[in-house]
């Protein structure tokens, strides 16, 4: 076995090499420590009796009949039965909408895939936008209109909402109050704007809890008034990120973090490549991917900030001359920034400070990145007024009776409110409150009228994207569950009776069409509802240098906190909660915790070692006078004296996420929405088992990531991977035809998820829960491994996507007793589920550990409705090994098109999911004989490496090395 | 006293006998009743909600196959016909018919009719019509003399080994494009022979008995 360049390792447990950890791996069978001790003799007896007795139920009870063939009354056209079909629509998360397309079986929605016309997605497809598609089938979904405590109707609703509306109408609408999330949608504007014109005293409030507010704050003291910013990264040489989702989160994420990754691919580019600084308190996907990166406590950030900007001449001199303990660091950041102007970027995350957006827009100024690559935009939401503020008004108003009619339409206050302003007693004041939305949420079950809402893919509406650009929205079927959109709610408000919302949009745009000199209406509807996206749309840029004032006039610096800060933070699944009820999110690992089904309380190893706390440790805290019980979870790269909250958890009511995980929104304030003082952390000595995955797999020594500098890429390439050329006694097996194989850039792969969720909505991957997770029986058939190297307070981190690596030597192929795992001949090692028996010796076989079994039937389990799983894909019951199939019915399907017209498959034809929604293109999947085709040209660079190469399997997958571009300034501070 | 008394003999042959009938029988159980017509439902015409006749139709009107089996060329699945499509002709003959009562019915009311399946697959078989078609394999490799039923029975086993028999052999099986939709077709000394099809059509044997062709 060669020797690792580097040690990696996946957990602190393993890097302490703990006496427990060494025991774990040692116990012959650490996947069943949880289950033989779930029960004993007498009630596995007692288990199997009652079993034997029951068996005979399950004959009873009637099924479907399968013998049925049931055709169409009248077929309709253009649906072709076996073929995917794909309908343009958008997806909001916060109001900003995404392009995609999703793909219908009979004209049943089966999987959301990026629109690659929409700026937005350019293909690509997040975790989240995935995993919209399960919600849509949600039968947990609100599915009840209740008014006054009883059931009523949609004809009920409407005829109490009209009387309402004459009351308010000989007010003028006093009392009349709409809260609604962020608004992008022109048409709802529209409506709203409408509305106040109708009823002059009526007012419109917004509120999210993961708002910008800050960020909007600093546009009016930078630029006099409220701007966007979007960016160019594709001219960005040097980018420097203060806690940045700027690939992870921020509106059109997908399309930043595509063109952040094609300049970080030196042996695509030619040996061209961007850096990336990072400081940052809690760890982000910039951070992992930056060349140089610092853990830094929020008040050393905002100091270390303004030691910045007093270096680029971005504030005032003296700012450059304080005592700051990361100087040599920053100097040199700075040096390299200040060559580079005109293409360096700084981008700050939407949880950070004011005062440093301000820091943040004059050093940028500095650089000379506005209309390079930062360019201003007009909002594009519809009123850019803040959030907390605006939220903080309502409910004075509603404690003080002045509110006496309130629709909340797509928010869910009683939630996700500041604590502070108690959100829900304030609601018990109001006479007559009507929330619309998707789940019986918290704020649904305070109203007096709770209307089901129908979903994004139920209705029509329009929307528009970080740039500007709208989409019309289409739905992709009837409501399912009988629910109705806003669009309706304030059009009977406006007094246009029941209007379906298609009738109500196309009135808009037709007037709107016609306004903006769009020709031919229909002609203008159709391409605009097809394609996706409403042409020449976004907004141009504006342009503006900061005032120079407004650093000057900036709050004095954060001081350092007594104690540990809470730092509130979004969660990467349930995002604020909205999606606390999708499985496929609650099982989705987070990115550096590989935490499923809860969250914890982030903090570093240092303080926790301080403090005597260990991950899993139950710990109450204090914050803001509220005690709150969370689970610890130690993690590497974690500022010092910071605990790391996630929000969106702990929801007490709607679907399958009620209970799940603790509600930090509990903690939070008005006035400080992001960070607070921890009071007390006292330690209950009780522990909470967390469902991470991440030590389920060790590394042991084995040389699993590939690293170097760029400057050992540009002066030795052939360095960085050892090709040996593998022995064998056996002539190896040809393959003249074709040869399936799949290039995985370590490079562009952020860790963001999103092929693990593309994976599973395509294959029909089923859903375990938390206790199937902690026996190590997690079902994802592509998992993203991240491996730490360094030091456990500032390490290094990668990521690799670990899908079947389809061995040419299979390990698995030569135990199996019944022939159910075979090669084909082009080399994909196929599952034959219908002869697999369930000796799982072919996982064990595995070395790569990518095969998972079905020990109960998880997917007659799984609560969705039958049309709802992929019918391309077999879906499986109890018993059956499976895994990564390179998507065998994708390569079928297009063979089987190709073959129909005589032709030969062309590169890039084939596209497995989790390929097409990788917004970076980390994965490419082709022919490796066809030496033009894309995936041969990566695998041809010098950088590309198997894993366990030692073992002969000969993998189909392959990685390209990770080239990491640092400072030579900065020494030995490469994290 | 003898230790065997005078009906040893009879039950000793009445065992020998009888362990050869079990054993017979059990083999029967394994090897036969596995694919005697009664297990596999060939030959058999299930009950359907009208009594349709490929005979009448094809044979006898001269319908071409994707006059109801619109999907035949373009997708897996065959498609079965609408009961507009039905209608199309229904609608001006024939149109007092008892026989045909649920059809105006299913069209009335708009609910689907439902035709009891002849031919099923299991879910993991994943089968394509279109392919076929494409590659020169006519209806009647599969569905029998389709053309001369007057109920539909199942014309094979449907068991993978039948499946296999034609994939790994496909030359005996292909015809000319434009005779695959003929019932009636026979081969004939001017027909292209098979392996000129084969290579004509691009058929590939080495890939096609890989048990990812039909199992995903």
């Amino acid at each position: 076995m060669t020797q690792p360049a580097r040690t990696y390792w996946r957990s602190l447990e393993e890097l302490a090499e703990m006496p427990e950890f060494a025991a774990l791996v040692e116990r012959e069978l650490p996947r069943f420590r949880d289950v033989v001790n779930a029960f004993d003799r007498r009630r596995f007896l007692q288990l199997m009796a009652a079993s034997m007795a029951l068996g005979g139920l399950s004959a009873c009870g009637t099924e479907p009949n399968p013998r049925q063939l049931v055709p169409y009354v009248q077929e309709p056209a253009n649906v072709i039965p076996g073929r995917n079909r794909y309908y343009a629509t958008a997806t909001t998360q916060d109001g900003y909408a995404t392009g995609v397309l999703i793909a219908h079986q009979m004209a049943r929605p089966i999987k959301v895939e990026g629109n690659p016309d929409h700026p937005a997605s350019l293909g690509g497809a997040s975790a989240i936008m995935q995993a919209s598609i399960l919600e849509f089938y949600d039968p947990r979904r609100a599915q009840t209109l209740v008014g006054g405590g009883e059931i009523a109707t949609w004809e009920g609703f409407v005829a109490a909402l009209h009387d309402r509306r004459n009351a308010l109408l000989s007010r003028k609408g006093d009392g009349l109050r709409v809260l609604t999330g962020a608004v992008t949608s022109p048409f709802l504007a529209a409506q709203l704007a409408r509305l106040q014109q109708q009823f002059p005293a009526m007012r419109w409030h917004q509120w999210q809890p993961l708002h910008r507010d800050n960020e909007l704050a600093a546009a009016q003291s930078s630029f006099g008034r409220p701007v966007g910013r979007t960016f160019d990264l594709s001219a960005a040489d040097r980018i420097f990120g203060i806690e940045s989702d700027l690939i992870a989160a921020t509106p059109g994420w997908l399309a930043y973090a595509r063109a952040f990754a094609a300049k970080r691919r030196p042996a695509e580019t030619g040996g061209e490549m961007s850096r990336a600084y990072a400081i940052e308190s809690t760890p982000t996907l910039l951070g992992a991917k930056a060349d140089h990166r610092l853990g830094l406590r929020p008040d050393e950030i905002e100091a270390s900030l303004r030691y910045l900007a007093g270096l680029l001449g971005a504030g005032p001199q003296e700012w450059a001359q304080q005592d700051n303990a990361q100087a040599a660091w920053l100097k040199a950041a700075a040096d390299d920034l200040a060559q580079h102007k005109g293409n360096a970027l700084v981008h700050a995350g939407r949880e950070q400070s004011a005062t440093v957006h301000v820091l943040v827009d004059a050093i940028n100024g500095a650089l000379g990145a506005f209309g390079k690559t930062v360019r201003l935009v007009a909002p594009v939401e519809a009123s850019a007024g803040a959030k907390a503020q605006s939220l903080s008004e309502l409910v004075g108003d509603m404690r003080s009776g002045k509110v006496d009619t309130l629709l909340v339409l797509g928010a869910n206050p009683v939630y996700d409110a500041p604590a502070d302003l108690d959100f829900a007693a304030a609601l018990r004041r109001v006479p007559f409150s009507v929330s619309l939305a998707l789940y019986d949420d918290e704020t649904a079950l305070a109203s007096t009228w709770r209307l089901p809402a129908a979903h994004e893919y139920e209705i029509w509406s329009d929307a528009r994207a970080f740039d500007g650009t709208i989409t019309i929205q289409q739905p992709q079927a009837r409501p399912l569950y009988g629910g109705h959109s806003a669009h309706q709610v304030l059009g009977i408000l406006l007094g246009g009776g029941s209007g379906d919302d298609h009738t109500l949009l196309r009135e808009y745009w037709q007037q709107r069409a016609q306004q903006e000199n769009r020709g031919d209406f229909a002609a203008f509807w159709h391409d605009a509802v097809r394609g996706g996206v409403v042409p020449n749309t976004a907004e141009p840029p504006i342009s503006a240098t900061p005032r120079g004032d407004a650093v000057t006039g900036l709050p004095s610096p954060m001081a350092p906190a007594n104690g540990i800060r809470a730092l509130f933070r979004p969660d990467e699944g349930t995002w604020d909660g909205r999606y606390a009820h999708n499985p496929w999110l609650l099982e989705m690992p987070r990115t550096f915790t590989r935490l499923t089904w809860d969250n914890a309380a982030l903090i570093a190893p240092g303080t926790a070692k301080r403090l005597g706390l260990a991950t899993h440790d139950l710990v109450e805290i204090s914050v803001n006078e509220v005690k709150l019980t969370v689970p610890v979870y130690v993690l590497p790269g974690q500022a010092p004296d910071c605990m790391t909250l996630p929000l969106g958890w702990g929801r007490a009511a709607g679907g399958l996420g009620a209970g799940v995980g603790f509600d930090v929104y509990r903690l939070r304030r008005a006035a400080d929405p992001w960070i607070a003082e921890i009071a007390s952390v006292r330690k209950t000595g009780e522990v909470d088992r967390l469902a991470t995955i991440q030590g389920q797999d060790r590394v042991l020594g084995r040389d699993l990531v590939r690293e170097a500098t760029l400057e050992t890429f540009k002066n030795d390439p052939g360095s960085i991977v050892k090709k040996e050329k593998p022995a064998s006694l056996y002539p190896p097996f040809e393959y003249p035809d074709r040869a399936w194989a799949m290039a995985i850039d370590l490079n562009s792969c952020i860790g963001c998820q999103a092929c693990t969720i593309a994976c599973q909505a395509e294959n029909n991957v089923p859903v375990v829960g938390k206790d199937q997770v902690l026996a190590e029986r997690i079902m994802h058939w592509l998992r993203i491994d991240r491996y730490y190297s360094g030091p456990p307070e500032a390490p290094t981190v990668a990521f690799e996507p670990m899908p079947c690596m389809h061995c040419e030597n299979a390990p698995c192929e030569v135990v199996c007793p019944v022939h159910a795992t075979v090669h084909d001949h082009e080399g994909l090692n196929v599952m034959v589920y219908n002869r697999c028996v369930g000796t799982r010796f072919c996982s064990n076989n595995c070395p790569y550990k990518v095969r998972r079994f079905n020990f109960y039937p998880y997917t007659s389990q799984n609560n969705r409705p039958a049309q709802s799983w992929n019918p391309q894909v077999s879906v499986r019951d109890r018993g059956v090994m499976e895994k990564c199939t390179y998507c065998i019915q994708r390569i079928r399907t297009t063979q089987i098109a190709a073959n129909r017209d005589d032709r030969p498959l062309r590169d890039g034809e084939v596209v497995t999911a989790c390929q097409q929604s990788c917004p970076t293109q980390a994965i490419i999947f082709g022919d490796r004989n066809d030496r033009e085709s894309a995936v041969a040209k990566r695998k041809a660079t010098p950088i590309d490496f198997v894993l366990l190469e030692e073992l002969n399997t000969r993998p189909r997958t392959s990685y390209s090395a990770l080239i990491r571009n640092p400072n030579p300034a900065i020494k030995g501070n490469q994290s | 006293m003898a230790i065997f008394g005078p009906r040893a003999n009879l039950l000793m042959n009445a065992t020998l006998i009888g362990a050869v009938g079990l054993g017979a029988c059990l083999l029967l159980a394994v090897w036969v009743v596995p694919v005697i017509g009664y297990n596999t439902q060939e030959r058999f015409a299930p009950e359907q909600p009208i009594p349709f006749s490929h005979n009448h139709h094809v044979s006898g009107l001269g319908l071409d196959c994707r006059y109801c089996h619109t999907m035949v060329e373009k997708s897996s699945s065959a498609g079965m016909p609408s009961t507009a499509i039905c209608m199309t002709c229904h609608s001006q003959v024939w149109t007092n018919a008892a026989m045909l009562r649920p059809d105006q019915q299913s069209l009335a009311e708009k609910v689907p009719l439902r035709w009891t399946r002849v031919y099923t697959l299991p879910d993991y078989v994943f089968f394509d019509h279109s392919i076929h078609i494409a590659k020169g394999v006519g209806c009647t490799e599969c569905h029998g003399q389709i053309g001369d039923m007057d109920l539909t029975w199942k014309a094979t086993t449907l068991y993978m080994s039948w499946c296999l028999s034609c994939h790994r052999d496909p030359a005996p099986r292909l015809r000319p494009r434009d005779e695959v939709f003929n019932p009636h077709w026979r081969r004939t000394p001017s027909t292209a022979s098979g392996d000129t099809l084969m290579a004509q059509y691009n058929v590939r044997t080495a890939h096609l008995s890989d048990c990812g062709i039909c199992h995903r």
